[in-house]
Order: C-alpha cells, then sequence, then structure tokens
C-alpha cells in the first residue's frame, strides 16, 4: 500500500514538473489547430524551421502544441473553446465559422494571397496500371468501377471531391451547350454516388480503406495522393481535365492570441508560411503553392487542367452547403430519390 | 432478498448514508447526462424533433440497426447459451482460458474489433477473397456489421447464463428423467424455463449495447445512408456536420428503446421471481 502510494505521488511529480515546464515563460508558446492533411509537413519542415528563424530574430525558444482534427471538427472544437492561436484549415467555411463565433475579428482575406496558404486539386487514385482503363469523370458511371471518397458529413475532403464531381459536369455541359445544366450535373452526381460502396469519415480512412484492395478509384486531393506516392505506395494519379481548385486558408485566432499575449510570433509564423521558403517545403510534400515565385519552379510537378474551376464557379462556399449538403440539397437526396 | 440482508446487518444510520451516495452516484452519472439529452433534443419544441427523426436518411438508419441488432439477438442467444453450457458442464481442455476469453470483448477498444473484421475478410485476406468468388460480401455491408455487433456483445449472454447454470447442477434434469422424460423434453420443460429469464436478461443487454455501437461499424459497415448506415453513424454525421439537432432526435429514440427494453425485461424477471417464490 505505501509502495503504491510512493508511486502515486512520484507520478503526479512528474506531472506537475511537465505542466509547469509547459508554462516557463523564457518560452514562447504557440497553439496550432490544424486539418489533418498537412500534419507531416508542419512537424517535419515548417515548425522546425520557424523555432530556427524564431531564435535568430529574437533570441527565444518558441514551443508548438499542435492539434490535428478533421477540419470541420477542428473548427467547432476551436469555436468551443479549443484556445487555438493559429487555426489552419482546409476550407473557408470552417475560418468563417470562427468569424462568426467572434473569435477572428480582423479580415483574413485581407491578408496575402488572399489568406490561402495551399492550394491543391481533386485527383483520382487508381489501382498500379490502370487495369480499369480509367481517364476521366465519365469512367466513374461504369457498372464495373467502383469509387471510394468519405462522407462530406464528416470529411472537409469530401466535399472538395462531391463539388469537384458535380462542377465538372456542369462544365461540361456548359462547354457543350452554351449553358451549364444543373439537372444534369445532379443526374451524374447521382450516378458516381451510386457506385460508392463505402464512406469513411475522413480522406486518410478513406485512402486505409483503398489500401485494403477495396473500389478501384478513389477520389481525393492530389497532395494526399503525391503524399502516399512518396510513401512508396504504388498507385497510378489521373488529374481530370476539369477538376475543382482546392483553396485552404490560414488565420490568426484574434481572441485567444490577444489572451495568450502571442500575438506577434502567431503573426510571425502565418507570415513565414506564406515565405517562399515555407512554400517549397509546401510543394515538395505535394501542395500546389501559392506564392507565384514558387508556382513557377514547380510547374512541371503540378500540371494546370485545362478546366479548372473554383469555388466561387459554383456559388462560393455558403450557396454551395445550402445547394448541395443542407437536409434538403442536391446530395443529401439523391440517396432519398434512389430508395424509391 | 440479498440486498435485504445486507441492509439488515447495518445500522440505520449507515444504511441512509449508502443509500444516499447510491442514489447521488446514479442520480450524477447515469439521470443527469440522459435528461441534459432529452431536454436538449425537445428545447425546439416536439415539432422540429419529429422533423428531424422523421428525415428518411434518419428512418432508414434506426431501421436498419434495429434489423441488424435483432438478428444478432437472436444468434447471441443460441450460441451465447451453448457457451455458457459447454463452460459449465462440459470438461473441455484449457476451460479456464476459454472463460477468461470470454471477456475479451470488453477490453478491445470497438474500433480495433472494427479493423480487425476487415483485414480478416477484406478483399486481400484470404477468406475475404474465397467469400467474393462467391459473391458473399462481408465487410461494408450488411453481414459484417451483424459479425461487429456479435463480437462487441458476446460476453453479455454468457455471463447472464452462466450463475445460474451452475446453480441448477444437474439434478433437476435427474429428476426429470428419473420421472419418465426424454432428454427433449427435459431440455424444453425443465431447462429452458429455468434458465429463460437469464437468456432474457443477455438478450436484452446485448440489444440495447448494440444500438448505440459506433466504432466497430464506422469501420465495417459501407455508411451508405439508406443503405449500410446505422443510427450510431447518422448521429455522428450530424454532429459533424453542425446538425447536432438532427443528432439529439435519433438520440432520443434509441434512449427510449434501449429504456423500454430494459424496463420490459425488469417486469419479466420479477413476474418470473414471483412465480417461483409462489412454488
Amino acid at each position: 500500500m505505501r509502495t503504491l502510494c510512493g508511486w502515486l505521488c512520484l507520478a503526479m511529480l512528474g506531472l506537475t514538473a511537465g505542466c509547469s515546464g509547459q508554462a516557463n515563460s523564457a518560452r514562447d508558446t504557440l497553439i496550432l489547430g490544424a486539418y489533418t492533411v498537412p500534419k507531416e509537413v508542419y512537424q517535419r519542415e515548417l515548425i522546425p524551421r520557424f523555432q530556427k528563424l524564431w531564435k535568430q530574430k529574437t533570441g527565444r525558444d518558441i514551443y508548438f502544441q499542435q492539434s490535428y482534427l478533421a477540419s470541420g471538427a477542428q473548427s467547432r472544437a476551436i469555436a468551443q473553446g479549443f484556445d487555438a492561436d493559429i487555426a489552419a484549415l482546409s476550407l473557408e467555411a470552417d475560418i468563417e465559422r470562427l468569424r462568426d463565433a467572434r473569435l477572428i475579428t480582423h479580415d483574413w482575406r485581407a491578408a496575402e494571397h488572399r489568406g490561402f496558404i495551399t492550394r491543391s486539386v481533386v485527383v483520382m487514385l487508381v489501382r498500379p496500371g490502370n487495369p480499369k482503363n480509367i481517364s476521366g469523370w465519365d469512367d466513374l458511371t461504369r457498372a464495373d468501377v467502383d469509387v471510394i471518397y468519405p462522407s462530406p458529413k464528416t470529411s472537409g475532403g469530401a466535399m472538395w471531391v462531391v463539388n469537384a464531381i458535380y462542377g465538372s459536369r456542369l462544365k461540361q455541359t456548359e462547354k457543350d451547350t452554351g449553358s451549364a445544366d444543373p439537372a444534369a450535373a445532379r443526374r451524374f452526381l447521382a450516378a458516381v454516388q451510386s457506385r460508392v460502396r463505402v464512406m469513411n469519415k475522413s480522406g486518410r480512412a478513406s485512402v486505409t480503406t483503398f489500401e485494403t484492395g477495396v473500389g478501384d478509384v478513389l477520389l481525393t486531393y492530389e497532395n494526399e495522393a503525391l503524399l502516399r506516392r512518396q510513401q512508396g505506395k504504388d498507385f497510378s494519379l489521373i488529374v481530370p481535365d476539369a477538376t475543382i481548385l482546392i483553396e485552404n486558408p490560414v488565420a490568426v485566432v484574434d481572441k485567444n492570441v490577444d489572451r495568450h499575449g502571442s500575438r506577434e510570433a502567431a503573426e510571425a509564423f502565418v507570415g513565414f508560411l506564406h515565405s517562399a521558403e515555407a512554400q517549397r517545403c509546401f510543394a515538395s510534400y505535394g501542395f500546389r503553392p501559392v506564392n507565384a515565385e514558387v508556382t513557377g519552379e514547380f510547374a512541371a510537378v503540378f500540371p494546370q487542367p485545362p478546366q479548372l474551376f473554383d469555388i466561387d464557379y459554383l456559388g462560393g462556399w455558403q450557396q454551395t452547403i445550402d445547394l448541395l449538403y443542407s437536409s434538403r440539397g442536391v446530395w443529401t437526396r439523391i440517396f432519398e430519390q434512389k430508395s424509391n | 432478498m440479498l440486498s435485504n440482508r445486507a441492509s439488515a446487518g447495518l445500522r440505520p444510520a449507515s444504511a441512509m448514508v449508502m443509500r444516499a451516495i447510491f442514489l447521488f452516484f446514479v442520480g450524477l452519472l447515469v439521470v443527469l447526462p440522459v435528461v441534459a439529452i432529452s431536454l436538449e433534443a425537445f428545447r425546439s419544441g416536439f415539432g422540429s424533433l419529429w422533423k428531424q427523426i422523421s428525415h428518411p436518411q434518419a428512418l432508414a438508419a434506426l431501421w436498419l440497426t434495429l434489423r441488424m441488432a435483432m438478428i444478432m439477438v437472436v444468434i447471441n442467444v443460441v450460441t451465447g447459451t451453448a457457451t455458457a453450457w459447454v463452460l459449465v458442464r462440459n470438461r473441455v481442455p484449457l476451460r479456464g482460458l476459454i472463460n477468461a476469453l470470454v471477456d475479451i470483448p470488453f477490453a478491445i477498444p470497438t474500433v480495433v474489433t472494427g479493423m480487425m473484421l476487415v483485414v480478416l475478410y477484406g478483399p486481400h485476406s484470404v477468406l475475404g477473397a474465397l467469400l467474393g468468388r462467391h459473391g458473399v460480401e462481408v465487410v461494408f455491408s450488411r453481414p459484417g456489421i451483424v459479425l461487429a455487433l456479435l463480437f462487441v456483445t458476446f460476453p453479455f449472454v454468457v455471463r447472464a447464463v452462466q450463475p445460474v447454470m451452475m446453480e441448477m447442477e444437474g439434478d433437476m434434469e435427474e429428476a426429470a428423467s428419473t420421472l419418465g422424460a426424454g432428454r427433449m423434453r427435459t431440455f424444453f420443460q425443465v431447462v429452458l424455463p429455468t434458465l429463460l429469464p437469464a437468456i432474457l436478461s443477455g438478450a436484452a443487454l446485448s440489444f440495447s449495447r448494440a444500438l448505440g455501437e459506433f466504432g466497430s461499424i464506422i469501420i465495417v459497415a459501407g455508411n451508405i445512408p439508406m443503405r449500410t448506415q446505422v443510427a450510431s453513424v447518422y448521429i455522428y454525421g450530424e454532429i459533424e456536420s453542425g446538425n447536432p439537432g438532427g443528432a439529439m432526435g435519433l438520440s432520443v429514440v434509441l434512449l427510449v428503446i434501449s429504456l423500454l427494453t430494459l424496463l420490459v425485461l425488469n417486469l419479466l424477471q420479477q413476474r418470473s421471481q414471483r412465480h417461483a417464490a409462489t412454488i
């Protein structure tokens, strides 16, 4: 019994020592609330590089507390009180939630590169050598092709995917007939959705499912696909002619940095993310850079799809969410019509 | 009976304290969260709650959950009772180890259960490939859901039936066979009625547990709305997509079904106890 008490005391001591270590005022601390996809590049490149820069510039050490969650979940966590200094999320709507909660009070879109730090496009990942001979969107409705993407209910990445499917057909009809046809886009989305057997909760989980051998095509971010290939996974990558340009925002969370007194460091870090050095790191991890100079350097790695469109083509995020994902939205209703 | 004896042994004051502590913890740990969920669900009125529950995807998810849980319960009742029988009556080798293994599903994180099933029955595995060639889909389909539920709830029926079986000790069956009853008749008229309350208790617990199961199912099922999406996964999706109202609606329905199941079970048990007492 006495030894047990001893162990407990020891454990408590260890805990308090650990806590006081973090609260050490000689060190600056930043809390980063990010989505899961760029986790590797933050941990292996960006944070170590910034720590070195900060030390050179100020002579102080800077310590990062990092949290990586699905973009929507991270955004909600911050809105409900997780005191992140910096929010790096997958889509504008998740940053806007923080503005609605009055946590971000500045105009984040007025920043460099309109507040975005990385870009990507929705691509198709197929089995090595492309055995099902998939070349574009139309192949996804074939009866012998199984498609995988996560659920837009839980994954920001899946929203980008569904936007790409829907928008690509709008583009197609616009090209063929001169005007975009929402009814055709809806039918096409329903046809692709009917080829989906598994909807995981996140993009990462979908990749895992794809790796267990399920499905012929995985729809995902280009950077996710490139990262998997870097890790030695043997997939073929197809960039469709018409696809959506993904832009990922970052913003300083005003209320939290003012409370922590960490505004200077937080703004320096966000500034660093826009720098050519950081942009090169992003690019080498498969993200399309926003910096013009670095974009030029990596032009060969990231082909420009001829019919690239962005979220504004669909009317912006708010309208897209209402149109596709609300309880009466186009995507939501696909399932109800099919069951009849 | 046991509790009566125990509390009679205590002084009234300490019995009061015990009761107060008991009520406090049940209130704090069970009643309070349940009431909070129910209040939250009804906050925006019964009409909007009904609208959330009657959403086609919510109803389909609920219906699928109930059907999968029922199938699981039927299988579990048979296999669980048989397992308990073997553990109590047969001299199987390594009985102690097998007995300990029964509780393993409680210790394994359900996410791991899901992963394990995908690895076992996925298209890359020998078993999965074999089944796939015969057109049988297990994972990302309904059989996967039932398998996950079976694994997660396996201990309930075994552990409910086992103690009752140990008390029976075979003398009633001996008496029955001495009086000329055949083995079938002995089983159905003597053994089964004695075990029935315990079997029902195990069945009700596993049913309730299955209604809320999430971790294994989100991995094993395809999660396609109206086809392979169960209630808990629907609820998770509603929370994640910023519609807590939809999540609360279906949660309350699951809660009510669970409560009714356990209530009916309690009534049945009380009746059978009274019945036993009058004999």
